[in-house]
C-alpha cells in the first residue's frame, strides 16, 4: 500500500474484480429528542479501504460510530454489513460478525491489566460460558490459548513488556494502542477507530498512521476512521466522508475533498 | 519498588508457598473440630456461613459490580426450603440443598431483570426492598401454612433433633463416626451433644463447593467478562459480552450459591423464623456486605478472611458483657456499655480500615506482599519474550504526561 496522500486506490485488484461493499449506512437519521443528530446521512465503504469520516465538531461522527457499533438505534435509515441489515443485531452481536472499535475517550477495563484487557477483546473468539467454566470443561485450555494470542498481540504493538501492569494510571498515547490492541483481538475484518490520534503528540500521530496502514493489510482491514488530524487522515485514507450538523457534505478522494468548497467552508467559514 | 526475593509463577519456590498454605488452611479446618468445644464449633458454623454467604455476593457485586442489599432475602430461601422440605414433607435435608439451590437460582434470575435497567444507588434500593419485604413474606399470616408465620417452622423435627440429621436409611438415629488410628479426624461425632461437628463438615463442604464454583468462574472468560462489565459496560458490550444474560446469570449463580450457607443455618438451628436467624433479615444483608469489603472485594479469599476477622472480633468483644470480661487495658473505654459493645468496636474498626485498607486486608497483602517475595507471572504469548526489561523503553517512547 503506497501512502501517495491522494488517494489513489492503490489496493492490488483483478479488472475484473467486482467491489463488494463492506458497510452501506443508508440514509440514516437520529434524533435525540429535538435534536437530530444524524440527518439521512449515506455512504459505503470498500473492502480493503481506510475510509476517514471528517468533519468539525459536534458534525455526528461518534454518533455515526455508535449507530453502527449499535449503542444507538438510529430512529430512520439502515445500516448494512457485507449486505446484511446491522441494526437486527443487538450491541454485544456485532463482534462476532467482525466489527470491532476503538474510544474517542479511552473506554479500557481499567482495573484489569492490559493482558487482561486484550482477553477480553476476544471475548467473541471464545466458547467458554457459565456452565463450562463452573465444571471446568476445557476452560485452562481456553485460557492458555486466548493468553497466549493475546500476549503476541501486546507483542506486536509494542506493549508486551507491560502486560501485567493495569491498565489504569498508564500513559495516554500508550493506552490508545491499547484500545487498538484489543479491538484486534477480535480478529474484526471492519475496524472503527474514534480519533485515535487524538491527545497524542506529532511523533506519535505519525507512528499511528503507520501502525493503522500496517495493521490494516496485515490483519486484512477495513478501517473506518474518525479523525481530526487532517494531514493524517488525508495522507493514509483510501476515501475521506465530510460531515456537516449530521449531514454528508462531500465524499470522495482526498485530493478531491480538499478541493471541495462546502468542505473549505464546513471548516473556514465564509469570507 | 524493591523486593527482597522474586520467583517465577509456577515454579518450584511458588508450588511450595502454595502448598505451604494449603496445608495450614487444612490444619485450620481440622483443628477447630477435634481440638476445641462445642461453642466454638458453633462459632466456626457461623463464620463458615457468613463466609458462604459474602463469597456469593462477592461474584455478584465484588466481581460483576451489582449491588445487591438483599442478599439475605436468599439466604432466607435457602433456610425456609429446607425448613419446609424437612419439617413438613420429611424430606431428607441433602435432597434440599440443590432444591434450595434451583429455587434461589431463579427468584436472582427473576429480580436480575429490573436489576439489569437500573444502576448503583437505585439498584442497592431495589435489592434492599427485597430484604425488606422477604420477613414480611415469610412471616405473613396467610403463608403459616407453608412457613409458619410469625413463630416460624415448628423447631425439633425428629429427625433434625436427633441426629443432626440422617444420612440415608441405614444410619438412622446414629452419626456417622470416622476413625483414623485411633484419631477422628471430623471430630467426635457420636456424642449426641457434639451434632455441632457434624453441622461444622457440612458447613465447611458448602464453603468449598462455593469456592470452586467462583473460582472457576472468576478465572475463566465468563469471569473476565464480569469484571468488564464492572468497569465498563459500554465497552463490554462492544466486545461481545452480553450484559443482560450475563448479570442475569451472575445473579442467578450468587442467590444460588447464598441459599446453600441458609441450609445450613436452617439444620444448625434447627427452627427457621427471621427472629430466630438474623441473617435473614435485612442485617444480615449488611453483615455480607461489612465481610466481603473488609475481607476485600473483587478477590476470592477476601470473603473467607472477612468473615473469619469479623466473627473473630465480634465473638472476643460479645463477651464483653461485664466490666470484669474486657482486659485492663480497654476497661475504661468500654465498661460504661451496658450491652456488649461488639457492635460499636466493630463498627470503629471498619471505619480504620477503610481509611488504611481500602481494598480490604486482601488488599493490604496484595500491596505489601510484592515488597518481600514478587511473583513473576508466566510470560503471555507464544514468542516467550523476557517480560520486564524492556518495561523503561516504552513507557518513554510512548508517554507524553499522564493523563487522566
Amino acid at each position: 500500500m503506497s501512502a501517495n496522500g491522494y488517494g489513489v486506490d492503490t489496493q492490488p485488484r483483478g479488472e475484473d474484480e467486482v467491489v463488494v461493499n463492506l458497510l452501506d449506512v443508508d440514509d440514516v437519521t437520529v434524533r435525540f429528542g429535538g435534536i437530530v443528530a444524524l440527518d439521512g446521512l449515506s455512504f459505503s465503504i470498500e473492502e480493503g479501504h481506510i475510509c476517514g469520516l471528517i468533519g468539525p465538531n459536534g458534525a455526528g461522527k461518534t454518533t455515526m460510530f455508535n449507530v453502527v457499533s449499535r449503542i444507538y438505534q438510529p430512529t430512520l435509515g439502515s445500516v448494512r454489513f457485507r449486505g446484511q441489515e446491522l441494526l437486527r443485531t443487538p450491541a454485544h452481536g456485532i463482534a462476532r460478525l467482525g466489527i470491532a472499535r476503538t474510544f474517542q475517550n479511552l473506554a479500557l477495563f481499567p482495573t484489569m491489566s492490559l493482558l487482561d484487557n486484550v482477553m477480553v477483546g476476544a471475548h467473541s473468539q471464545g466458547k467458554v460460558g457459565f456452565p463450562r467454566a463452573i465444571f471446568r470443561v476445557g476452560a485452562a485450555k481456553e485460557n492458555r490459548e486466548t493468553r497466549d494470542f493475546a500476549g503476541d498481540l501486546l507483542q506486536q504493538l509494542g506493549l508486551g513488556p507491560l502486560a501485567f501492569r493495569p491498565a489504569m494510571g498508564l500513559p495516554f498515547g500508550t493506552l490508545k494502542r491499547l484500545e487498538i490492541a484489543r479491538a484486534l483481538a477480535a480478529k474484526p475484518t471492519f475496524l472503527l477507530m474514534d480519533e485515535p490520534a487524538s491527545g497524542l503528540t506529532h511523533g506519535e500521530v505519525d507512528e499511528l498512521g503507520d501502525t493503522i496502514q500496517q495493521i490494516r493489510d496485515q490483519f486484512g482491514l477495513t478501517v473506518l476512521l474518525v479523525e481530526h488530524h487532517m494531514s493524517m487522515v488525508m495522507s493514509i485514507s483510501d476515501r475521506v466522508v465530510a460531515m456537516e450538523f449530521g449531514r454528508k457534505i462531500a465524499d470522495g478522494t482526498p485530493a478531491e475533498v480538499q478541493q471541495n468548497e462546502a468542505v473549505i467552508t464546513a471548516y473556514l467559514g465564509t469570507s | 519498588m524493591k523486593s527482597l526475593a522474586t520467583i517465577r509463577e509456577g515454579g518450584a519456590a511458588n508450588w511450595a508457598f502454595r502448598i505451604a498454605a494449603t496445608v495450614v488452611v487444612f490444619a485450620l479446618v481440622l483443628y477447630v473440630p477435634t481440638k476445641t468445644g462445642a461453642g466454638t464449633i458453633q462459632t466456626a458454623i457461623e463464620a463458615l456461613v457468613l463466609m458462604g454467604a459474602a463469597m456469593s455476593l462477592n461474584l455478584l457485586l465484588g466481581y460483576t459490580g451489582q449491588i445487591s442489599i438483599g442478599h439475605s432475602a436468599f439466604l432466607g430461601m435457602g433456610a425456609y426450603t429446607t425448613g419446609i422440605l424437612v419439617s413438613r414433607y420429611g424430606w431428607s435435608p441433602w435432597y434440599t440443598f440443590p432444591v434450595a439451590f434451583v429455587l434461589s437460582f431463579a427468584l436472582g434470575v427473576i429480580v436480575s431483570f429490573p436489576a439489569s435497567r437500573i444502576k448503583g444507588v437505585y439498584l442497592a434500593l431495589v435489592t434492599l426492598a427485597l430484604a425488606l419485604v422477604f420477613p414480611q413474606v415469610v412471616t405473613w399470616k396467610k403463608l403459616s401454612w407453608l412457613t409458619g408465620g410469625g413463630s416460624g417452622l415448628p423447631t425439633k423435627d425428629a429427625q433434625v433433633a436427633d441426629t443432626g440429621f440422617n444420612i440415608g436409611a441405614a444410619s438412622r438415629g446414629q452419626m456417622q463416626y470416622f476413625e483414623i488410628f485411633g484419631w477422628n479426624p471430623l471430630g467426635d461425632l457420636r456424642k449426641p451433644d457434639n451434632k455441632a461437628a457434624f453441622w461444622y463438615w457440612i458447613a465447611v463442604g458448602v464453603v468449598v463447593i462455593i469456592y470452586l464454583v467462583c473460582r472457576g468462574l472468576v478465572k475463566s472468560r465468563v469471569g473476565r467478562s464480569m469484571v468488564a462489565i464492572r468497569d465498563n459496560e459500554t465497552a463490554a458490550a462492544v466486545m461481545g459480552v452480553n450484559l443482560v444474560a450475563t448479570k442475569a446469570f451472575v445473579f442467578g449463580i450468587s442467590a444460588g450459591l447464598c441459599a446453600l450457607p441458609g441450609c445450613v443455618t436452617a439444620i444448625k438451628t434447627g427452627g427457621v423464623s427471621p427472629e430466630g436467624i438474623q441473617s435473614l433479615t435485612v442485617r444480615g444483608a449488611i453483615t455480607f456486605l461489612i465481610v466481603m469489603v473488609v475481607g476485600g472485594a473483587g478477590s476470592l479469599w477476601g470473603p473467607i478472611i472477612g468473615a473469619a476477622v469479623y466473627v473473630y472480633v465480634t465473638d472476643i468483644t460479645g463477651g464483653w458483657a461485664s466490666d470484669e470480661a474486657i482486659p485492663g487495658v480497654l476497661r475504661p473505654f468500654f465498661g460504661w456499655a451496658k450491652i456488649p459493645p461488639s457492635d460499636g468496636i466493630f463498627a470503629v474498626l471498619l471505619i480504620v480500615l477503610m481509611f488504611v485498607a481500602p481494598r480490604g486486608l486482601v488488599g493490604v497483602w496484595r500491596q505489601y506482599s510484592p515488597r518481600i517475595v514478587r511473583v513473576l507471572p508466566r510470560p503471555a504469548g507464544t514468542t516467550g519474550a523476557a517480560p520486564v526489561a524492556i518495561a523503561a523503553t516504552i513507557t518513554n517512547t510512548h508517554s507524553e504526561g499522564e493523563h487522566e
